[in-house]
């Protein structure tokens, strides 16, 4: 095991002004650099239309930029695009590009920045704005078989609460590339694996023995969060933004609580600050317990598989037994937390995680001679380091294929710079990779748990948050899964105009195809496992 | 060479002894409010205001709970100064709105029946927390309970999630594809009444718009127990609980 | 009797000529019912003088007339001649009729049958004059006529430039075979008075084993290419391929026994070969069976495929010879007659249902216009009559009871498992191993067929295929007539035994029908045909079922052995069929008896929830037999001629496409290198060529001093 270090830790820290002055030099006649403060460090609004590819291309390519996301907002009379990138130890930096609202086309810059693919596809689904030059547009989120043309939810103008006509497109056919004599696809889902998988549908395109491709079909759990939050209060909006990917539950609404703070300019007191982190770092560790337990399971090994669940079961108990809730939900509140916890709660809670981090070194140590079990992981569902790049994945899966973007050091968060612990990254990218890195964040994760345990200090752990006249911020936090960005506009009345979730199983899924080219049939399972999306995380 | 074997010997028996005992291990539900009756009219007022999605009306000094809508914010419990009562146990499965008579399978089913689960748009806790019935520490199979992969051979469709359109048309045809004899239960407030999804364009707010729904498993998520208590009632090993009854608040 | 079978072949030939008139005169609109009154006339006359030879074993013999140096030409239909005649009729009879409702119904006006019926009537002609010719001149002559009206036949058509070199690939190799033949006569008749059969098996044995090695392996590859032998039989798919769907059974259902025939004849009728020529046979017949149904396993267009599947029922029948070949050599008379009686077996079996699936695979190719199964699917909605008999054809080619293909393929196998008797520890080994070769082949059968009814027969339709208006009642009488011969020949075996005796014991010396057709109905404790403990216990067992209302010896396939091994073998399909029979009706009863008062519900197919399965979802031919390709890459060795990924801003795959291509076994070892030695001998000798005048005189000169030094040292 590795510990990457990443950018942050040395001296290459790109400082905001030296930034500023580079991109000064290319790119003087066509952005404005703004100093934006919410989140971003630096908003670059572009004057000209034509120069986003380029831009993009130095952000992303030249100066090692991680991608973000693309979140789009309709405002009374033009479109917000905003592009969102990382520069690691530096912060968000925001490239801009308004457009009046009669616009319909946009320069698409999917072949300088591939990971904004479904991002764009996504705008173009919901909001209608056509990108041109992006090769795959449409059936995507809302899918051609049910949904008319021209529909654009997310307008303001569409309705939340209306009925639409529906109608099933019999005769709609699926785009197979395929062309070898006699090849077929083999459909999957979306209702497979007894229901107990999430609702994705593949197409596993073969000719027999072993599949050449394999191209995921997502959204059947679009539930329209966004559209949903639009008009109502920042409390409800929170009910959402917990409850719409419930496995990783806690950093979204942690991501969603740091915008709202933003927006009010407060901030969480250092008490709430390290319990965020105590309690973030104990989903993490239930969830890689509980993706440990479904990689074994894809292998079919029981014994491993039961010993990973047992594990995970005994720390969702702990949850609810600090918390109240198995997933840890009705916690986190704009401010701080809704609730303190004695001295006594949360050592309880330490017995629990130091039997589960043993637990998980024996079982990590077993598994390790097992080689049936390592036959079937290694060089299975592999992503090279270039592709992890290009398709900029993010969390355990990017970090088991040298990608070392973790937010909590590149763009740290509620304290995070002040505890010591590694990003373990691999290079292999294959699926035992994968599972190594899952092995490895827990053990830091049970670290960063005892550190903060030790840091705590009597205090507050909530203060108001409210009442500012509204505005506009970006939160992040490192979900299990990965970066997860939530972008949040409050109007005057402190209403939500606008809400985005960029989710790490959305960046991710966008790769998938990429491990799932040419592998045996029953390998399926396995890749699908050692990848541990959540399908719900990513339709929102 | 690891001995596996063994290794999965040598853990013992782990498993739950509900139904026969009631589990007694902490952190295996998160609870649930209860009715309660408070000292005012007032008081239940609040508690019913604090209330996000409408699960709590006031009525008089009591403030009754509709554990269909209820999506566990805590909000009510943690409410100074009138939180709600909270039971902190775990069967909670009860019959949809209107129904009056349990439509439990024929007794043929009582030792042995196959579940068919579909994600209707859940947000993964109510799926996964049915997962966690594999567990070795619930082990439905030991009660005859079985996740099957395929509709025909289904006698109970267990659906999560408020049904998104998408999902619409995927439940519904494997609604048709399960033999007769089949009854349809909604675990999860999504599932019963929308959550905090609701009812819009994408979403059919529930199941029971979709689809006759026979039993329902209220709970956001239900914990693993309560949705064991869902299995256990539509065989008729267990009854339905009474959502009548109001404790009175204790100071 | 001889008189019923001499006036029945003069009326054979008889009517073929006027069946040549008819077609002639009559054009292609009434050229039909001629073929089909005229062929099935002709047809039972071949049965007819077959059947009374078979009955009576009696031959039949003709003296013709006289040709100057090669002596009398005569005629003669004896026991061999007429299993060959009676499986040509049989398959003729079907092809007749076939042709004419297959015409009427499938082909547009313009389809050139009167010369189809010239051809045909001819074809027909020359392939009785074959089995009844007694010597060499005439059986040459016959099949140098058979060879260019096969030829003709394939081309009449005349549609595509590649039927055409198929046509010529087809007779050139036959003219090489022809020329082999030839050779082995010539070689064989040096000794003898005349070339009349019976002068050369008297001067057989004065051959020496060089000698008589060089006429086996001569007659034995010549004749293979008709058989569709490894390694000369790479014409075969290519014509079977080409050939037209009236012509194809003929191919497949009379041409192809000429060449057992002529290999029995010669190596076996004629000389009587050594022990190392059996081998050989063995050898040959179990790869050509194991190629040949590797390649039909992976062959997605329907003829081709079988016409891969003709080449491993070759080789199986060539198997069985071998053994034949080896018992006899190594006198073991009784091992012998069952080898060759498998082997005949598996011949007329193989003639029948490959004609079925032949003329079923035209009525697929009419119906949806392609043969590729890769396209094909759902077909039994479409044409349910036709899938029922051709599932008869697949149950009974790859080998399932109650039909044919199992009792003669279990036959072989125990033929082959009865190498213990032999001495050689080598010679059991190579049993062994071609045994094993043999039980792969009909594995992979089971696979290659179960692929050619499930992913053309069943399954969603892949086209959109409307039925045709009704055909006629009786346009599938010629495939049901087949479907029944294949149900007969497979629950009867104990009444075709007792046939195939007649031309198995001339050549064994052992009779089939004494050593496995045990006596069970005319046996009782007091005459002693069988011992009374033996038949005491077989009565219990039920083999006396059906004595007294049955005629015949019995209903139980059994090789007897010693005492300490009573029973070497045994089987009964009569019996299994009757049980079968009674338990499918038995287990009907009971469902319909407790599922009376139950409705049936129909409920969609389940596809994991999408709204409709389509049809390229479903699996594909090539899907069901690429595991076959990925176990046997070593034999296939395909090369991925083009691997393209094409993709569009950086990264999105629009096609991904990827072409093999494979280059037959029999081509990559045995065409090409000797396509290149040729051309490369061709190319030497073009080089002595260059036109200069001394340069030849020096060539006669050395030539002429050659022959004068050879003529010294001799």
């Amino acid at each position: 095991m590795t510990a990457c270090s990443s950018p942050a830790d040395g001296n290459e820290q790109i400082g905001q002004s030296d930034l500023t002055a580079a991109l000064g030099e290319r790119f003087r006649n066509e952005v404005s650099p703004i100093q934006a403060e919410r989140g971003y460090v630096l908003t670059l609004s572009l004057i000209q239309t034509s120069s986003l590819p380029s831009l993009c291309r130095f952000l992303f390519w030249d100066l090692g930029c991680q991608f973000g996301g693309m979140i789009a907002e309709e405002l009374s009379d033009h479109w917000c695009l905003h592009y969102t990138f990382l520069l690691p130890g530096s912060g968000w930096i925001d490239v801009l590009l308004s457009l009046p609202i009669g616009t319909t086309t946009v320069p698409s810059i999917v072949a300088e920045v591939n990971a904004v693919d479904w991002h764009e596809r996504e705008v173009e689904d919901l909001f209608g704005i056509h990108f041109e030059g992006h090769p795959r547009l449409g059936d995507f989120i809302l899918h051609d078989q049910i949904w008319r043309e021209g529909i654009e939810p997310m307008r303001k103008s569409f309705p939340v609460s209306c009925e639409l006509k529906r109608k099933l497109d019999l005769e709609w056919q699926p785009l197979l590339i395929v062309g070898d004599p006699g090849s077929f696809a083999m459909p999957v889902g979306p209702v497979y694996d007894g229901g107990l998988g999430e609702s994705v549908h593949f197409l596993l395109e073969t000719v027999g023995e072993d599949v050449i491709r394999a191209v995921p079909r997502l959204f059947y759990n679009y539930r329209a969060v966004e559209k949903l939050a639009e008009g109502r209060s920042v409390a409800d909006v929170l009910l959402l933004a917990e409850r719409f990917a419930a496995t990783s539950a806690f950093a979204h609404s942690l991501a969603f609580c740091q915008a709202v703070e933003k927006i009010h300019t407060v901030e969480a007191p250092p008490r709430a600050a390290i319990l965020r982190v105590l309690i973030c770092e104990l989903e993490r560790l239930r969830h890689h317990a509980g993706a440990i337990a479904a990689i074994c399971e894809s292998t079919a090994f029981g014994v491993s598989t039961a010993h990973a669940s047992i594990i995970e079961e005994e720390l969702l108990r702990a949850s609810c037994v600090l918390i109240g809730h198995r997933y840890l939900f009705g916690l986190n509140i704009p401010g701080g937390l809704s609730r303190d916890f004695e001295s006594g709660e949360y050592q309880r809670l330490l017995l629990s995680v130091d039997k589960a981090e043993k637990d998980l070194s024996t079982l990590e140590s077993r598994l390790r001679y097992s080689s049936s079990f390592l036959d079937r992981l290694e060089d299975v569902g592999v992503i090279g380091i270039d592709s992890a790049r290009y398709l900029n994945l993010v969390g355990p899966i990017g970090r088991a294929s040298a990608q070392h973007c973790d937010l909590r050091k590149a763009c740290p968060y509620s304290g995070y710079e002040g505890y010591a612990f590694d990003v373990p990254c691999e290079k292999e990218g294959d699926g035992y990779a994968r599972l190594r890195v899952l092995f490895a964040e827990a053990t830091q994760s049970v670290r960063l748990i005892h550190q903060a345990i030790d840091a705590l200090q009597p205090g507050a752990v909530r203060v108001p948050c409210g009442g500012s006249p509204g505005g506009a911020a970006l939160g992040w936090a490192e979900a299990p899964r990965g970066a997860a960005l939530h972008w949040l506009s409050l109007d005057e009345k402190g209403l939500v105009d606008r809400y985005h979730a960029i989710t790490p199983s959305f960046s991710n899924w966008h790769g998938f195809h990429e491990a799932a080219e040419d592998f045996a049939f029953q390998d399926f399972p396995i890749i699908l496992a050692t990848f541990g999306l959540s399908a719900t995380e990513c339709d929102r | 060479m690891s001995f596996w074997f063994w290794h999965g010997l040598r853990s013992g028996i782990r498993t739950t002894h509900y139904p026969r005992r009631a589990e007694a291990a902490l952190g295996v539900s998160p609870g649930c409010p209860v009715n309660t009756e408070f000292s005012s009219d007032g008081e239940a007022q609040t508690a019913a205001a604090i209330c996000p999605v409408d699960a709590i009306v006031a009525h008089g000094k009591s403030a009754f709970v509709d554990q269909g809508k209820c999506v566990h914010c805590q909000r009510c419990r943690l409410s100074i100064p009138s939180p709600m009562n909270w039971d902190t146990g775990y069967e909670w499965s009860r019959l949809p709105a209107g129904q009056a008579e349990s439509m439990t399978l024929p007794s043929a089913f009582s030792r042995s029946m196959h579940v068919m689960v579909v994600d209707a748009g859940d947000c993964g806790a109510c799926l996964h927390e049915v997962k966690q019935l594999n567990n070795p520490l619930y082990n439905i199979h030991r009660l005859g309970f079985f996740f099957t992969a395929t509709p025909r051979t289904a006698d109970l469709l267990l659906v999560v999630g408020p049904v998104s359109e998408n999902m619409r048309g995927p439940l519904l045809k494997t609604w048709e594809a399960m033999p007769a004899t089949r009854r349809v239960m909604a675990v999860g407030s999504c599932a019963i009444s929308g959550g905090v999804f609701g009812h819009s364009f994408i979403c059919a707010g529930g199941v029971g718009s979709v689809l006759p729904v026979d039993f329902e498993v209220p709970g956001n998520p239900p914990p693993p127990l309560a949705i064991l208590h869902g299995l256990l009632v539509a065989t008729g090993r267990k009854s339905v609980v009474d959502t009548e009854r109001v404790s009175e608040r204790r100071s | 009797m001889a008189s019923v079978t001499g006036a029945s072949l003069i009326l054979f030939f008889l009517t073929c000529a006027v069946g040549i008139l008819l077609s002639a005169v009559c054009g292609r609109k009434r050229a039909p019912l001629v073929i089909a009154v005229v062929g099935t006339l002709s047809s039972l006359l071949m049965v007819l003088a077959s059947a009374t030879v078979l009955l009576t074993g009696r031959n039949y013999e003709a003296q013709l007339w006289t040709l100057d140096g090669l002596g009398r030409l005569t005629l003669r239909l004896d026991a061999l001649s007429s299993i060959f005649l009676l499986a040509a009729g049989i398959v003729y009879f079907s092809i007749s009729l076939f042709v004419r409702s297959f015409v009427k119904d499938q082909m547009e006006d313009a389809y050139p049958t009167g010369r189809y019926g010239v051809l045909n009537f001819a074809l027909m002609a020359s392939v009785v004059l074959i089995l009844v010719a007694s010597d060499a001149p005439l059986f040459l002559i016959a099949w140098e006529c058979m060879s260019i009206l096969c030829f003709l036949l394939l081309n009449y058509e005349m549609r595509q430039q590649s039927d055409k070199m198929a046509g010529y690939i087809m007779l050139a190799m036959g003219e090489a075979g022809f020329l082999a033949v030839a050779v082995a006569f010539l070689i064989l008749g040096r000794m003898a008075t005349d070339f009349s059969f019976s002068a050369l098996r008297a001067a057989a044995a004065g051959l020496s084993p060089q000698a008589l090695w060089s006429v086996f392996l001569l007659g034995f590859f010549g004749f293979g290419v008709k058989a569709g032998l490894v390694p000369v039989n790479f014409w075969l798919p290519r014509s079977y391929t080409a050939a037209a769907p009236v012509f194809i059974p003929v191919f497949a259902g009379v041409t192809l026994n000429l060449g057992f025939y002529g290999i029995l004849r010669l190596n076996a009728d004629l000389v009587h070969t050594s022990y190392g020529t059996g081998v050989l046979a063995l050898i040959v017949g179990s790869i050509t069976a194991l190629v040949g149904i590797l390649y039909a396993t992976t062959d997605n267009d329907m003829k081709t495929m079988l016409a891969h599947s003709s080449i491993e029922n070759a080789g199986i029948i060539v198997a069985g010879l071998g053994a034949f070949l080896i018992y006899r050599a190594s006198g073991q008379p009784v091992a012998a007659a069952i080898a060759l009686s498998a082997s005949l077996y598996h011949m007329v079996n193989h003639s029948i249902y490959k004609t079925l699936l032949f003329q079923g695979t035209a009525y697929v190719e009419a119906e949806t216009g392609t043969r590729d199964m890769d396209q094909l699917g759902g077909l039994s909605r479409l044409l349910p009559g036709l899938s029922i008999v051709f599932l008869v054809g697949c149950l009974a080619i790859s080998a399932a009871p109650p039909f044919n293909g199992f009792v003669s393929e279990w036959m072989t196998l125990q033929a082959l498992l009865r190498s213990a008797v032999l001495s050689s520890t080598s010679v059991r080994i190579v049993f062994a191993l071609c045994g094993a070769a043999l039980a792969l082949t009909a594995a992979l059968a089971v696979t290659c067929f179960v692929k050619v009814y499930a992913m053309s027969f069943l399954g969603l339709p892949r086209g959109a295929w409307k039925p045709k208006p009704h055909p006629r009642v009786g346009a599938r009488f010629p495939l049901a007539f087949l479907a029944l011969v294949c149900l007969l020949l497979g629950t009867l075996p104990t009444y075709v035994l007792p046939v195939l005796n007649q031309s198995v014991e001339p050549l064994s010396g052992a009779s089939v029908t004494t050593s496995l057709v045990p006596p069970f109905f005319t046996a009782n404790a007091q005459n002693g045909q069988l011992p009374a403990a033996f038949l005491q216990d077989f009565h219990n067992l039920g083999a006396q079922t059906g004595k007294g209302l049955l005629p015949g010896r019995g209903l139980v396939v059994l090789l007897r052995g010693h005492e300490q091994n009573p029973v070497v073998f045994a089987m009964s399909p009569a019996y299994a069929f009757v049980a079968l029979a009674i338990l499918l009706l038995a287990g009907w009863f009971v469902v319909r008896r407790f599922t009376r008062r139950r409705a049936v519900v129909r409920r969609p197919l389940w596809a994991g929830g999408i709204p409709r399965l389509l049809p390229q979802m479903a699996y594909t031919a090539t899907g069901f037999s690429n595991p076959v390709r990925v176990v046997f890459q070593a034999i296939f060795q395909p090369n991925i001629t083009e691997d393209t990924r094409q993709t569009v801003a950086v990264h999105f795959r629009t096609a991904i496409h990827r072409q093999r291509e494979e280059t037959h076994v029999v081509d990559r070892l045995f065409l090409q290198p000797v396509g290149a030695a040729t051309r490369w001998i061709a190319g030497f000798l073009a080089g002595m060529h260059h036109g200069r005048l001394n340069a030849y005189v020096t060539y006669v000169l050395a030539f002429l001093l050659l022959i004068l030094f050879l003529y010294r040292a001799t």
